[in-house]
């Protein structure tokens, strides 16, 4: 039948309107929910890489989310260090953000790593503020997580982030140190898009558990990373295994992106181990 | 655009009836007989993209079956207000708005699945499923049918993509639901599983053994 042009019009204008309520409604309704998810996934590999067996995370996850939340809270310390290697405190990121409006109270439900998140996305915003072009004014926060457990003195692990390009798309993921600062307890890729049993092999604990006991500085204490070569360690490095790990075969490219952010990031970091090594004793791993 | 295209029921008798022999049919047609992927080859895109592990297909196929009968039931409650010039754009605001629900229910309960469904939930929306059967079903027949019809034809679609995700997950990966099936000594004599079963030409290969098979069985050949 044939309707008028009014009709139609005002038919595509009420669709629409509901449409676009409903999805308003859907989104604010399910947006604590989906905080939640995504603050327990990092948390879940967090745990993992400091060696809490994923089973029995998921199984507390499942049956009350926020206790996984609250053991996360009980073991693990995050701490923000600045581009000058000075620890910086968490309240000091907090009040920069409220100058550009964000509630303390809103500020205070979140977790170390989402305030940082939030601060490195207003950078600019902060700067123009400040009257400052972006690089003068961006203090290089970055973030680690010391391990822990109840609250303790000692350091159990050094929890450190590591992203970069792989072959497909950026890969994200944590390395944990012991604390020495130098041997590697274990290492998660959590987010990538790398080829399936090709690249995608680094999310496997075969792949992973390669990295265990690396150490990132030679017997000189001078930084050298770890390195993903191509095929075999025994016949690439047969003098310095301690710095590489096998390749996965078909997945050249995936391991030399590895290679390539696991030596910027730590880097990064070890600049700040340096003042650590310097100011305290270095225990022996054990 | 099919063959389902039953004539809208409109005798007292018929609206008595909630599960007739018409309506058991139009369940049961999608199922085998019109299979919207494997006779109607509709929905392939996704079908070979979610199949690698048979939980993610599992969740891709019930938010498809979702939000197909949810879709059906609308459209066809509006089916008379439609107006005819822009039918296939509310079809689409309304597919899209269920679809980006769905997304948003699985980012806040299920995050570890939407974040390996990645965009494919998100492509529910040119899924030619969904807009097919609000074009060839649900404009043209009551919400109860257009139920059956939804559900039917998302079932159909699921059975399917557990079977590839089934064959590809025990051969590529050598699991099911993530558990062991391939007896550890399978591998000591040598057997490896088969990589190409994980990359998407392994998908087209199942996706086009089946359709052979079903055809054959259902004696459904394209003439030319």
């Amino acid at each position: 039948m044939q309707r008028s042009n009014f009709y139609t019009f005002g038919f595509a204008f009420a669709v629409t309107l509901f449409c676009s309520v409903a999805l308003a409604l859907a989104a604010t309704g399910l947006r604590p929910a989906q905080q939640i998810s995504a603050r327990l996934d990092v948390i879940k590999n967090i745990l993992s890489v400091a060696g809490y067996p994923n089973d029995i995370t998921e199984k507390m996850a499942a049956a009350d989310p926020k206790s996984v939340i609250a053991l996360f809270e009980k073991d693990f310390v995050a701490r923000i260090v600045d581009k000058n290697n000075q620890e910086v405190e968490l309240s000091r990121v907090s009040e920069q953000l409220q100058t550009i409006g964000y509630k303390p109270a809103e500020i205070e439900k979140l977790q170390a790593f989402e305030i940082l998140e939030i601060f490195n996305s207003k950078v600019g915003l902060l700067a123009d503020r400040a009257g400052k072009t972006k690089a003068e004014f961006d203090p290089g926060y970055s973030l680690l997580f010391l391990h822990k457990p109840g609250g303790q003195a000692t350091v159990e692990a050094y929890i450190v982030p590591v992203e970069g390009f792989g072959l497909w798309d950026m890969i994200y993921g944590y390395i944990a140190l012991q604390p020495d600062l130098n041997t590697v307890k274990d290492i998660r890729f959590y987010k990538h898009a790398e080829t399936p049993g090709l690249g995608g092999e680094i999310s496997t604990p075969w792949f992973t558990d390669l990295f265990k006991g690396k150490k990132i500085l030679d017997a000189d204490g001078t930084y050298r990373s770890i390195g993903v070569v191509k095929g075999k360690v025994s016949d690439t490095h047969p003098n310095e295994p301690e710095h590489y790990v096998d390749g996965i075969s078909g997945g050249t490219i995936t391991g030399r992106g590895v290679t390539d952010f696991l030596f910027e990031d730590l880097q990064r970091y070890n600049k700040y181990f340096e003042t650590i090594r310097t100011q305290e004793p270095i225990e022996s791993p054990r | 655009m099919s063959t389902a295209t039953a004539t809208p029921p409109t005798t007292a008798e018929q609206k008595k009836t909630l599960f007739g022999k018409k309506e058991r049919a139009i369940v049961r047609d999608p199922l085998w007989d019109n299979n919207p992927i494997t006779l109607q080859v509709l929905g392939i895109c996704s079908a070979l993209a979610v199949t690698t592990q048979i939980k993610t297909t599992m969740v891709m196929a019930i938010a498809v079956t979702v939000v197909l009968t949810l879709s059906n039931v609308i459209v066809s409650s509006m089916r008379n207000l439609i107006p005819g010039k822009i039918r296939i754009i509310v079809m689409l605001a309304v597919v899209a708005s269920l679809v980006i629900v769905v997304d948003q229910i699985l980012k806040a309960y299920l995050f570890e699945m939407s974040k390996q469904l990645s965009v494919f939930v998100g492509l529910i929306i040119t899924n030619c499923i969904l807009l097919g059967r609000a074009e060839g079903f649900a404009m043209a027949n009551r919400p109860w049918p257009s139920l059956l019809d939804g559900l039917g034809n998302g079932i159909g679609y699921s059975i399917i993509l557990l079977i590839v995700a089934t064959v590809r997950e025990i051969f590529g990966s050598g699991t099911w639901f993530g558990m062991t099936v391939i007896p550890p000594f399978f591998y000591e004599f040598g057997y490896q599983n088969v990589g190409l079963m994980i990359l998407p030409p392994g998908a087209f290969l199942i996706l086009g053994l089946l359709i052979w098979a079903q055809r054959t069985i259902s004696k459904q050949y394209e003439t030319h």
